[in-house]
């Protein structure tokens, strides 16, 4: 939130409405739209010819396509699940972060959800995960993984979507009372649902908004343990055990930290938001980085004490992961989500552009590691020595894993262009709280 | 400036979002009803054959054994579909010199087969042994009605795979004494159905109802 001098929202509200963006934000759409042309390509193609363009085969029948849909998942996770803690403790952070925070998690659940849909090898039949009264009478097996991935993703798309668009609404109304031409308040009008900002109103809201936040957080929970137990349940040495929820909780929520870090210091530095993603703002997000990135770490260590203590399957699963053909992903991944967060130890960094962007990139390369370790790393050496090969991505699969990334770059630059990042709705009740 | 919306169109905004709800739920009650319509099935329904066969002629009123054509019925898989041989073996007295049979004629001096148009096929993901159903006691008309009344041949039931769950889960009502397979119009076994029987299906269940049994 802004603090001292009175702010005004006007710079906040003026960027969606107006004429002109600059070079640059073209040049980053057409950068990001070209991906999504390679992401309808990819998606296409796989339809067409089948999953055996990507490089899985047994035992590798989960490759990229479950490891980038843990990891977007998990930032999806993250930023939600910071956003409805921030609006249930009405945390003066949120005036800053919450917007885009839900959007990060909205547009990451659409990445997410493509992966699972995608890798069912007849994408089009995906309904079926859906219990519905089919001609053949066969309700959807719900011991398997397809179904809670349906679940978890569809109600996770509603209700980030719903915290996201209630979040928007008396903002939306703003736009539409301070743009200039009648086509453009009708646009913002419709979307605004005749938002006439009357005490009822406000009162609704603000139930709305909290009720959807409330909602989210059992949510997170549950969904990021449902990601975790599609791993814990099967007799995967390596998978099978209990701290795996624990594991994907946390690294999930240094994961969504991040991500929120490096959009704010973006969308700070772009449009020139210093006044309302303050120094204050950015250095508590750094310091919720570093928290978080901490607890990943304890996660580590947790992980090599437990096989201590545990049989010698795992023990063995887990020294493979370590020391295998894989091993480079294990300590890239302790090294980029742990030990570089840990330059945000220093005010300088926590207030520097560059070293929000540098860690919050960092954080999300180690956590993609470790999704990459732990499904294939932890499946290489199972029972079966026969099976015992290694898991190389094709280029169909990095052209998806690339795609998904452009979609979610267009998202966001579609979203700071017609859309205010910041809430202004927040921003005028923390400064009228302040003048009291 | 006066209201961005005038009044009519906020209503028009309203009945909107009604119309959409009710079109969502419109579009799912026609899904039920128009999946489950014996013409989604292509019940009753004939097929373009090469010769206008006639079951309700030769089952019915000439009362042939199914197995005189459909000779594999109680061995194999497949009923199997008379040669031109069978065929000529009667029309090489009986209807000699008919237009209609002109391509059983050819096909028997060509040693060529005849082209039918299936009425039954089923997806080729499914395993159907008619052997296995024929000699269980599962009869020719539970499945494809009453042939023998039929000019030209069309499918009775869906063939769904609901409709094959709904016996499997509970074949004993639909089961016929081993004479009456093959005869139409005859009823199940009703009360006298063997106990032994009762209780092997009810212990068959589980593997009635496997996926494998039928998806292999």
């Amino acid at each position: 939130m802004a603090r001292g001098a009175e702010i005004s929202t006007t710079a906040v509200a003026e960027v969606p409405l107006s004429a002109q963006f600059g070079a640059a934000w073209w040049i980053a759409l057409i950068v990001s739209g070209t991906l999504v042309l390679l992401l309808g390509y990819t998606l296409v193609s796989v339809a067409l010819v089948g999953v055996g363009m990507w490089g899985v085969n047994v035992p590798f029948v989960w490759g990229f396509d479950l490891i980038n849909y843990a990891w977007w998942i998990g930032i999806a996770n993250g930023a939600s699940l910071f956003a409805a803690v921030l609006v249930l403790r009405r945390h003066d952070l949120r005036t800053a972060v919450n917007r885009f925070a839900e959007g990060v998690a909205f547009f990451a659940v659409i990445c997410a959800g493509i992966f699972p849909i995608i890798h069912l090898g007849r994408p089009w039949l995906f309904y079926w995960v859906f219990p519905y009264p089919a001609t053949f009478e066969v309700w959807p097996q719900f011991r398997s993984t397809l179904t809670w991935d349906f679940w978890a993703i569809s109600t996770h798309a509603i209700l980030t979507s719903l915290l996201w668009y209630v979040g928007l609404i008396p903002d939306l109304a703003t736009l539409r009372d301070r743009a200039r031409h009648v086509g453009v308040k009708r646009a913002y009008g419709i979307f605004a649902l005749g938002w006439r900002s009357s005490v009822r109103h406000w009162a609704y809201h603000q139930r709305a908004y909290r009720g959807v936040a409330i909602l989210v957080l059992p949510l997170i929970l549950i969904m990021q343990s449902v990601v975790a137990f599609e791993f814990a349940v099967t007799l995967v040495p390596d998978w099978h055990e209990t701290r795996q929820p624990l594991h994907f909780i946390a690294t999930g929520l240094a994961q969504g930290l991040s991500i929120v870090l490096l959009v704010a210091v973006l969308l700070r530095w772009a449009l020139h938001l210093e006044r309302h993603i303050d120094n204050h703002d950015v250095e508590l997000l750094g310091k919720l980085v570093l928290a978080s990135a901490l607890v990943s770490g304890y996660l580590y260590v947790d992980e090599i004490a437990a096989a201590f203590f545990t049989d010698r399957l795992t023990r063995d699963a887990l020294l493979n992961r370590m020391t295998g053909d894989y091993a480079g992903l294990y300590w890239s991944a302790i090294v980029y989500s742990v030990l570089i967060p840990q330059l945000l130890w220093l005010r300088l960094a926590r207030r520097s552009v560059l070293a929000g962007i540098v860690v919050g990139v960092s954080i999300g390369i180690g956590v993609w590691f470790d999704r990459f370790s732990i499904i294939v790393g932890g499946l290489q050496t199972d029972y079966l020595p026969s099976t015992w090969r290694t898991y190389a991505p094709t280029l169909p699969e990095t052209g998806l894993f690339l795609g998904t990334l452009g979609l979610f770059a267009t998202l966001l630059l579609l979203f700071v262009r017609f859309l205010p990042v910041v809430s202004m709705f927040e921003t005028r009740h923390d400064e009228h709280l302040e003048k009291l | 400036m006066g209201q961005l919306f005038t009044s009519a169109a906020t209503t028009a905004f309203r009945v909107t979002i009604v119309l959409f709800l009710l079109a969502a739920a419109g579009t799912g009650v026609l899904a039920y009803i128009w999946t489950r319509a014996g013409s989604s099935w292509n019940i009753g329904k004939p097929a373009n054959q090469p010769v206008p066969f006639r079951h309700d002629l030769h089952s019915g009123l000439l009362k042939i054994d199914c197995r005189y054509c459909h000779s594999t019925v109680e061995r194999a898989a497949d009923a199997g579909m008379p040669s031109a041989q069978t065929c000529m073996s009667c029309h090489s007295e009986v209807w000699i010199g008919a237009t209609v049979l002109e391509p059983v004629r050819s096909s028997f001096a060509l040693s060529q087969p005849i082209i039918w148009t299936s009425v039954h096929r089923l997806p080729d993901y499914v395993y159907f042994h008619h052997a296995a159903h024929v000699t269980k006691g599962v009869a020719c008309e539970t499945c494809h009605g009453r042939v023998d009344r039929m000019p030209r041949t069309v499918k009775t039931e869906t063939l769904s795979m609901g409709w094959c769950l709904d016996c499997h889960r509970d074949p004993v009502p639909q089961l016929r004494p081993r004479g009456a397979v093959l005869a139409m119009g005859s009823g199940p076994h009703a009360m006298d159905l063997p106990d032994d029987l009762r209780v092997f299906y009810r212990e068959a269940f589980q593997r009635l109802t496997s996926c494998n049994t039928c998806h292999r």
